[in-house]
């Protein structure tokens, strides 16, 4: 009997102890700033299936780390919450409305996952908390026009435009397919390259799609192959990228291969297919020759030095938020959601940064729409082969 | 002390003054909450009432009936995906389409119980398990429902009134949850919920008794989803969106958690899992914030892990939780407050 009341008194004291730390919002004027003080919320998954990805938001945190160290924005810190929701929309809009309800954010930056941004975005939007760089390039964050949300992640139907343009153009060639995943990832991206031939009157060699859980893609392969296409575009998932090419080089099929920008880690990709990586092209939107990134690197040996990844996605983590900072920087002391949106959109051909012609105007927040291409090398070594390549369709 | 001298004793709700008393009181703090707490809390406290109807639900299934279900994210995403469609493409009021919700997963509830009439333990998990994934797979392959990005919900309303505000949700989804408790306590009462509880002691004896079998065995399936079926039309407006991707296997097995770590076979005890275990889920992404054992975590899992360590600590709470209640509780919560109650029924002396 005695123990059952002391392993009851044990849970509740643990319970509050947990209880306590939620800060208590201030009555201030502006959500989330204060004289020394401007608070930013990312969520995205640390635990769970796309644990992977948790490394965004951690970058995320070296750069406001590194910003503090310099002295802030305008005599303001950064107070960063990064928070785990193991990709589950449940726990994206828990976290969301501790933000703004509890914590009191002033904004959002990054935020991995479609359908968890999917279930927050309206909530966000309704209590006018900016957002900026959600990170994916699904077309929900820019279309319809959202006023409080800065896309900074190039959609995919307008990346798989430009390949598909520049495998037209520039390579020559005539017979396209298409093999992509068979969602709206996916799915998005065939509507780019498919809007792009029609403008020339042209059709793809074939669409293969591919199930998220398909392991044997022979089928896919030899259907690729029957198409006698010279160029095969991928919009797949990083072991579907590795398979395809394995099974096609069996079966004698080797065409030039072009690759969605999510697949665009070089280094990682020559290892899984053992070398079969080398010649392929993809694309990528973090501009690896910026200055920033041997800054941004010391900075992560100095406030996180037990990051073992450091590459795409950990980069990925300070590209998301630049923008943010900047559109802080120009908004000057008098910081309020109103001059943020305003001075966001002041934001025009900005290249300081990891990208490339960031600009938002007051009718489209789609901020970029660039993206260069590079080739595989030896050892999975990058080699630029295109300038950015911007993107012109409607 | 516990002692009953007629049938009607046994069957009524409010078996003692106390109990009566501890209800209303209860019932009173759940109406005044709203005007006490914030939003963020409001919306825990409404994700553990909407665990808590899948909790009563799935222990009708495993605690009371005794059979295993390793698929209910499936008859959530059922409950979910149904609600939401019949509102947005049927057009039909939410009165009629929570229910309808429920029922339309409470068939198929009763599909997946006849398979269960042959299959025992393993070999039935394994099958409710196919089904949980079965469904997700499909709801995200078809265009109807929206496909991977899911479908937006549109709000509760009952006529000109909608439930914008998180007070307002609250008010509709602890209703829910209360009516539903209510209506579980009382089926147990009854002879459904005698012959499911004796169908989980002995099927042979049950069977003697002249409880039918395979009848009990379905209409607990359908009872068990059309609880999941409701409350995963409660979660779509709690979220105001659904996508295929969170109704996976973890969430089926956080359900089983939460009804073990309650306590099998007690509405009570289901409560308290949810309530526990939905607390914890939220609370322990921000155990790095609690006050001396946060810092104090952060540092550990610095020194020793990688940097996500930290993350991975509900994990490790959750086993812990289970594997100590399998060894010193197999009663669960549940198991705890009966030894507490009994302490302080004998306080004075």
């Amino acid at each position: 009997m005695k123990r059952g009341i002391f392993s009851a008194v044990i849970m509740i004291c643990t319970l509050m102890t947990l209880g306590v730390p939620n800060a208590v919002m201030s009555a201030d004027a502006v959500r989330g700033v204060t004289d020394s003080e401007i608070l930013i919320g990312q969520w995205g998954p640390q635990t769970g299936p796309a644990a992977l990805w948790g490394t965004v938001g951690r970058a995320t945190g070296v750069y406001f780390d590194l910003l503090n160290s310099e002295g802030g924005i305008h005599g303001r810190k950064i107070k960063y919450f990064n928070r785990d929701d193991a990709y589950q929309p449940m726990k994206t809009k828990a976290i969301v409305k501790e933000f703004v309800e509890n914590i009191g954010v002033f904004g959002v930056v990054g935020g991995v996952g479609t359908s968890t941004g999917m279930a927050v975005r309206d909530y966000l939007a309704e209590h006018k908390v900016p957002w900026v760089s959600p990170a994916t390039g699904s077309s929900h964050w820019s279309q319809p026009f959202q006023k409080y949300i800065f896309a900074t992640f190039p959609q995919y139907h307008q990346e798989a435009y430009v390949l598909t343009e520049y495998a037209v153009e520039k390579l020559g060639k005539k017979k396209i397919a298409f093999f992509y995943q068979n969602d709206d990832y996916g799915k998005e991206g065939l509507t780019g390259a498919k809007q792009y031939l029609e403008s020339k009157g042209m059709t793809l060699a074939a669409e293969v799609p591919v199930e998220v859980t398909d392991t044997d893609l022979k089928t896919h392969a030899l259907k690729l192959k029957e198409s006698g296409a010279e160029v095969v575009i991928m919009w797949v998932l990083p072991k579907h990228g590795a398979i395809i090419l394995g099974v096609s080089k069996a079966i004698g099929f080797s065409p030039q291969w072009i690759s969605c920008s999510t697949l665009s880690d070089p280094d990682l990709m020559f290892n899984v297919t053992k070398g079969l990586w080398k010649g392929v092209m993809y694309a990528n939107f973090v501009n690896m020759e910026s200055p920033n990134i041997k800054k941004y690197l010391e900075a992560q040996k100095k406030f996180a030095p037990n990051e073992k990844y450091t590459g795409l996605f950990f980069l990925a983590g300070f590209y998301f938020a630049e923008p943010m900072v900047e559109g802080l920087r120009r908004a000057g002391k008098d910081l309020t959601v109103d001059s943020f949106v305003k001075a966001m959109e002041t934001i025009e051909g900005w290249n300081d940064w990891l990208g490339y012609n960031c600009t938002f105007t007051a009718t489209d927040h789609q901020g970029v729409k660039s993206v260069y291409m590079e080739q595989c090398g030896d050892d999975g070594a990058r080699i630029k082969i295109t300038d950015w390549l911007v993107y012109k369709g409607k | 002390m516990d002692m009953k001298r007629d049938y009607y004793e046994d069957i009524q709700l409010f078996r003692t003054k106390t109990v009566l008393i501890a209800s209303v009181l209860s019932l009173a703090a759940l109406a005044v909450l709203p005007f006490m707490v914030g939003g963020y809390t409001l919306y825990i406290v409404n994700l553990i009432a909407i665990n808590a109807i899948v909790a009563i639900g799935l222990n009708i299934l495993v605690g009371y009936t005794g059979q295993i279900s390793l698929g209910h994210a499936g008859f959530f995403a059922i409950g979910a995906y149904s609600c939401v469609l019949l509102m947005v493409k049927g057009g039909v009021p939410f009165v009629i389409a929570l229910p309808a919700a429920g029922l339309i997963s409470a068939l198929f509830g009763f599909l997946l119980g006849l398979p269960s009439l042959r299959l025992e333990g393993p070999y039935l998990a394994i099958a409710t398990l196919g089904f949980g994934m079965a469904v997700t797979q499909i709801i995200s392959h078809s265009e109807f429902t929206g496909g991977h990005m899911g479908i937006e919900a549109p709000r509760m309303s009952f006529g000109p009134f909608e439930a914008r505000t998180g007070p307002q949700q609250y008010a509709v989804i602890m209703s829910v949850a209360v009516i539903m408790t209510i209506a579980a306590v009382n089926l147990m009462k009854t002879r459904v919920g005698r012959a499911f509880v004796a169908i989980r002691d002995s099927e042979i004896a049950a069977e003697a008794m002249g409880v039918n079998l395979s009848w009990f065995k379905t209409l607990s399936f359908a009872v068990s989803a059309f609880y999941t079926g409701v409350a995963g039309a409660l979660m779509a407006f709690a979220l105001e969106h659904v996508s295929a991707g969170s109704f996976n296997l973890i969430l089926s097995i956080t359900f089983l958690a939460m009804v073990i770590v309650g306590g099998l076979g007690s509405v009570m005890g289901a409560i308290m899992g949810a309530a526990l275990l939905t607390y914890l889920q939220i609370k322990l992404q921000i155990v790095q914030e609690a006050p001396l054992i946060g810092p104090f975590l952060l540092e550990v899992s610095k020194r020793f892990f990688n940097p996500a360590g930290l993350a991975n600590i509900q994990s490790i709470v959750f086993g812990a939780i289970m594997i100590a209640i399998v060894i010193f509780e197999p009663l669960g919560m549940h198991g705890i407050y009966l030894r507490i109650k009994r302490y302080w029924r004998m306080w004075p002396f």
